[in-house]
């Protein structure tokens, strides 16, 4: 798997140098770039949260363990795939991981089978994740260029109202929501209402649907 | 009649007889038979007395027996009763002395000095020789004839001399009066007193004890005096030439010697007894050696004659008495001893460090496993102990017998049968009068039971404390996993890296180079692991070894790593610098640290983390010992749990089984320790052992 576009960075965070060591040549082995922590604390100080890449943590750790780190982690804002590695097959801290959402839950001693599709997985979603932020930053930065009506009127085409609906609505004539919608239609960048409805999605944005127009959109 | 029965508390001499007086007569008709026989004694003493008083017309009587009679009766007699027998013998004394037509007032003299005469003598005997058997002992035979033939008599003689001169001037010499009182009653007593004495003097049975054999014996040595005395006295003294009267004289002596050696007292005092009576019989008939021509002289030679006969052989007669009895009480003593000790299973034996010759008792034999007549040495006992044993069991009895110690050992010996036993010896050298000893005495004690049962529980002990340590590894058994884990995890890593690098078309070697080092040295790891863990699980007792007490409880800490930090525990080190060595088996030392730093990680359940914190230390006490505590920041111990801690299945968990403590103490305890459970002042509990520091020479072995 050659990684030429972006450099996807493990960082492996264990309280066992050898462990570390052996996690660390291996995921180099197979071309990854990492970097290894001894301790939480050090991690959390020391990483880059704009780099892309995954977390490989060790759950049991001393004074920090893994789960606690997750959550520190997340807290910060800094959102990065995270698997676990565990000695024990601990099937609580597993169920806690996985719901606050790891990637994987692996048993020390690891499989380079599994970690490394681990891995993979976790660069897919990392990739998703980091080309999910940049669309939806785009879109925001569009939206932003709308002024209140067009926004109004945005907010109305994305329910699937009518031109004459959303008139009868904003309380004027048809003819200036036309004006209204071609502005805010080149503003965002999009020739069809299905494009507008698609980018509304992406940018999280619930359309406030009425009853009658739920048939309109079926 | 049952109260008549309950009742019946008077002398046994009295017999059924007293019975029958109580009931219908009263008292005083039984009571009045003994103080009559001695009237009826007294009175025949004193005819036979005067039928040997013939022999002279100036000597009233040369043996004077009522005394002796009135004496042994006193003797026997209770003190409080004494009056009854004295009171008795007046009317025999009056129809006595009437008989040969004394007056009055000799008569009373001579009653009063014969009662104080066997009165006297018979306090005298009784404070000196005090009680039954009177005689028995050189002493107490001489003694008697001290006080009875001596000092009493000639005493009492001063008042007895004036019956003899009294209205006689003839016989008017005081000092022979004297003499002749003096020797009168000194005969009696030698003669007829020991008679009385020592035949019975403790029952009316003397011949009682004596078998069929001895009892022809004794009557054959009577029959051979009466003969050969009455020979050789026979002759008159004046057929015989004077240079055959030692012989004749001396004849008797083999006899009398023979009775007094064999029979003691009995045979010397019947003796005495049968050479007077044929000599005086002689003399009655006239036909004696001491035939001379003047009767009061040849009365003074035979009672000088028969006195100086009578003392050595009583006195000859009562010490091989002392031997006999003597030596009946040291058999008895040792038969005694004997069954004492094969009762309690204890052999006696003795060595005899000149010849080597060893004798045992036949108990010994048996436990050695020996027939009874087998020849026993040193070479046969040191034959039969074990080989392993063999060698310091000889060096400690040599320590008895040459440097003369009191020694104590215990060793294993194997029987004729194969058969093992465990005996614990106890030796002493019996030295001669310059201290040199020269023998070696002991015992043998039987302890293989005792030594089974020490074994049964010392493998229970061991499998108990196997057990806890099983049930340990148990609860730690996901740390330990865990602890094999990471070396693993590292391998596996390190083993794959090297496998996707080789496969690359341009591997980098010093990477793979490096990533087999670690595969190496994690395996090592991993090793090491197991190998603590199986030595903790190892259930053989092991030799004692030297062991560093810091490092023992590092790699006890090292194995719970896992652990504390699924507990979120820490563990603070507060150890003393380079501790001298402590000598004991490791494992267990190290299942008591392992258990108490689980307590106190157990402890610390409920403690906010920030404080949960366990602190080993170590210290010296001293150059003699070092002391380890584990404390911890968990609630304590409660009062009633610090006194009971100790105590096998007491637990204050709800799953424990209650052992823990109670082995690690038990463990302390066998490595010369003490183990110690407090609360601190600030909080917490302090477990604390104390062990004992491997001397030098034992280090040097």
């Amino acid at each position: 798997m050659s990684e030429s576009d972006i450099a996807f960075t493990v960082f492996i965070v264990d309280d066992d140098p050898a462990v570390l060591g052996g996690l660390g040549r291996l995921l180099a082995a197979a071309g990854y770039p990492t970097r290894a922590f001894t301790s939480p604390q050090e991690f959390l100080s020391k990483h880059d949260p704009d780099l892309p890449g995954c977390a490989v943590f060790d759950l049991a750790m001393p004074e920090v363990d893994g789960l606690e780190l997750q959550r520190l982690l997340f807290a910060s804002g800094v959102e990065r795939p995270i698997i676990f590695l565990t000695g024990r097959g601990d099937i609580s801290a597993s169920v806690r991981a996985m719901k606050a959402g790891a990637v994987d839950f692996l048993t020390k001693p690891v499989s380079s089978e599994a970690l490394l599709e681990a891995v993979a997985r976790a660069r897919d979603l990392d990739r998703k994740a980091r080309q999910h932020r940049r669309e939806t930053a785009s879109i925001e930065a569009r939206l932003a260029r709308l002024t209140a009506r067009e926004r109004e009127v945005f907010m109305h085409v994305v329910a699937g109202r009518l031109n004459k609906q959303i008139a009868g609505d904003l309380g004027t004539v048809e003819k200036t929501i036309k004006v209204h919608r071609g502005r805010m239609m080149s503003k965002l960048g999009v020739r069809t209402v299905q494009d507008l409805v698609r980018l509304a999605e992406r940018a999280g944005i619930r359309p406030q649907t009425k009853p009658e127009t739920e048939e309109v959109e079926g | 009649m049952v109260q008549e029965m309950g009742g019946s508390t008077v002398p046994t001499s009295m017999g059924p007889h007293s019975l029958r007086a109580r009931y219908h007569l009263g008292w005083a008709a039984g009571d009045l038979r003994g103080p009559i026989l001695v009237s009826v004694a007294y009175f025949l003493g004193a005819e036979s007395a005067f039928v040997v008083g013939t022999l002279s017309d100036r000597i009233f009587a040369p043996f004077w027996p009522p005394n002796v009679i009135l004496f042994a009766v006193l003797l026997r007699a209770p003190v409080s009763r004494w009056w009854l027998y004295v009171v008795a013998v007046v009317p025999a004394h009056v129809l006595a002395e009437l008989h040969i037509g004394m007056q009055l007032v000799p008569m009373a003299v001579a009653l009063a000095t014969n009662c104080m005469v066997a009165v006297l003598c018979a306090l005298a005997v009784r404070q000196q020789l005090e009680g039954a058997p009177w005689f028995g002992t050189l002493r107490k035979a001489s003694l008697y004839v001290i006080v009875t033939a001596l000092v009493v008599p000639a005493l009492v003689a001063f008042g007895g001399a004036f019956v003899l001169i009294h209205g006689d001037a003839a016989n008017g010499n005081y000092l022979f009066a004297w003499t002749q009182w003096l020797l009168a009653n000194s005969l009696g007593f030698l003669t007829l007193g020991p008679i009385f004495l020592t035949w019975f003097g403790e029952g009316w049975r003397p011949w009682s004890g004596l078998s069929a054999a001895r009892l022809i014996e004794a009557g054959a040595i009577a029959i051979a005096l009466v003969v050969v005395s009455g020979l050789a006295f026979h002759f008159a003294a004046n057929t015989v030439e004077i240079g055959l009267t030692p012989a004749l004289l001396y004849s008797p002596l083999p006899l009398v010697l023979w009775a007094a050696v064999r029979f003691g007292e009995r045979g010397a005092s019947a003796a005495v007894l049968v050479i007077t009576i044929v000599l005086l019989t002689l003399a009655l008939n006239s036909s004696s050696l001491f035939g001379a021509s003047q009767p009061e002289r040849n009365v003074l030679a035979l009672q000088v004659f028969l006195i100086s006969l009578a003392v050595p052989v009583l006195l000859l007669g009562a010490s091989s008495e002392e031997v006999r009895r003597a030596e009946a009480a040291t058999r008895e003593s040792e038969e005694r001893m004997r069954f004492a000790a094969s009762s309690a299973n204890i052999g006696l034996w003795y060595f005899e460090r000149t010849t080597g010759r060893v004798w045992a008792t036949v108990h010994c034999r048996s436990m050695l496993g020996l027939p009874a007549d087998a020849p026993l040495n040193r070479n046969t006992i040191q034959q039969m102990i074990h080989p392993d044993d063999r060698e310091a069991a000889i060096e400690s009895m040599r320590a008895a017998a040459f440097a003369g110690e009191d020694v104590v050992n215990e060793f294993r010996i194997v029987l004729p049968d194969g058969q093992i036993r465990w005996l614990r010896a106890r030796a002493q050298a019996d030295r001669d009068k310059h201290g040199v000893p020269v023998r070696v005495s002991g015992v043998f004690i039987d302890i293989t039971g005792s030594k089974q049962a020490e074994h049964d529980a010392d493998l229970q002990r061991r499998e108990l404390a196997h057990l806890m340590r099983v049930a340990v590894m148990g609860e730690l058994a996901g740390a330990i996993a865990h602890e094999l884990n990471q070396p693993l995890t590292a391998i596996l890593s390190n083993a794959e890296a090297a496998r996707l690098l080789l496969a690359k078309p341009s591997s980098d070697l010093t990477e793979v180079v490096a990533a087999i080092a670690d595969i190496v040295q994690e395996s090592k790891r991993a090793g090491a692991v197991i190998d603590h863990m199986r030595g903790l699980l190892k259930k053989d007792a092991r030799p004692p070894e030297s062991i560093d007490l810091n490092a023992l409880i590092r790699s006890t800490v090292e194995l719970l790593h896992s652990e504390l930090i699924a507990r979120r525990l820490t563990i603070a080190f507060d150890l003393a610098a380079d501790p001298p060595p402590v000598f004991g088996d490791a494992v267990q030392l190290q299942q008591v640290l392992l258990n108490l730093l689980m307590n106190a990680m157990d402890a610390m359940a409920e403690t906010p983390p920030p404080l949960r914190s366990v602190r080993v230390w170590t210290r010296a006490e001293g150059d003699h010992a070092i002391q380890v505590g584990v404390s911890d920041h968990g609630p304590g111990v409660s009062t009633t749990a610090e006194r009971r801690v100790f105590e096998p299945f007491f637990t204050t968990k709800p799953h424990g089984l209650g052992l823990g403590l109670s082995i690690c103490s038990t463990i302390i305890h066998a490595h010369g320790g003490r183990l110690a459970l407090v609360n601190k002042s600030d909080g917490g509990a302090l477990a604390s052992f104390t062990l004992p520091v491997q001397r030098l020479s034992v280090a040097a072995e």
